[in-house]
């Protein structure tokens, strides 16, 4: 009896351990399963809750795919909308990532931080003059950034010089602008 | 029907002020305009003919401030 006794060692240890590997298992697996939470909207989703006039809050991810035929208001869409809105206003064309401006007889070639001028159109022998701008509000998106360009050529063409001269910052109206000067008390 | 003055920022575009053009006292708009033009420069554009405007007055529906540009 007692070798049969010895015998059934093996086979108790190995169920027993099985035992253990399963019910670890099930824990793992346990762990594994999302349990549903709160979602965490972060900075954006609590702004659009504040400005959500009727309480119905719009989170982050729903902007985007909104259903009540509202066209998506993404950062990246309105900046592109912006632009086209702009390009259409001033009659500048898209010529790949640049845009022509045509104001007069000058023709401004107006790409991301540079623009190009060529003064007179009829003249065949005229050569394009370049400059590079950049807004004094610096942290402004690129699509926003050509649309202020070609805004302030339409409407005054001669701010090219201005930037061309590389004398600080000018208003729409070629005025030079400095910011206010800060005082500091001690 | 409400007009609204906005601006380009860091993040897209920024409504600076929201009013009723019917109802809203322009003097009043035309300062706070004035004040930001003199803290950044922008000055404001109609963008329903793409020209600078002197004053704001109650015919413009959205109104931008477009910010200097400086050469570099």
């Amino acid at each position: 009896m007692f070798p049969g006794v010895l015998s059934l060692i093996p086979f108790l240890t190995q169920t027993r351990w099985r035992f253990v590997f399963t019910d670890m298992g099930w824990r793992w697996l346990v762990g594994e399963i999302d349990v549903p939470r709160p979602r965490q909207n972060g900075l954006l989703g609590q702004c659009l809750h504040i400005l959500d006039p009727a309480g119905s809050a719009l989170v982050a991810g729903e902007v985007e795919n909104r259903v009540d035929g509202a066209e998506p208001i993404g950062q990246e869409y309105r900046t592109q909308n912006y632009l086209r809105r702009i390009v259409a206003l001033t009659g500048a064309t898209q010529m790949g990532n640049a845009y022509d401006l045509t104001v007069g007889k000058t023709r401004f070639h107006v790409r991301y931080r540079y623009v190009r001028r060529l003064r007179d159109l009829t003249d065949p022998q005229g050569a394009y003059e370049e400059t590079c701008f950049y807004p004094a509000k610096k942290e402004m998106p690129k699509c926003e950034q050509i649309a202020t360009a070609l805004l302030q050529l339409r409407n005054n063409p001669a701010l090219f010089d201005r930037w061309a001269a590389q004398s600080g910052a000018f208003k729409a109206d070629g005025q030079a602008f400095r910011p206010r000067a800060l005082i500091h008390f001690r | 029907m409400t007009a609204k003055i906005l601006t380009f920022s860091s993040h897209g575009d920024t409504t600076l002020l929201e009013y009723d053009p019917a109802t809203a006292d322009m003097d009043e708009v035309n300062r706070v305009i004035a004040e930001y033009e003199a803290k950044t420069g922008a000055q404001p554009f109609d963008m329903a003919t793409g020209e600078r405007i002197e004053k704001i007055t109650n015919e413009e529906r959205e109104v931008l401030m477009v910010h200097p540009i400086a050469g570099g």
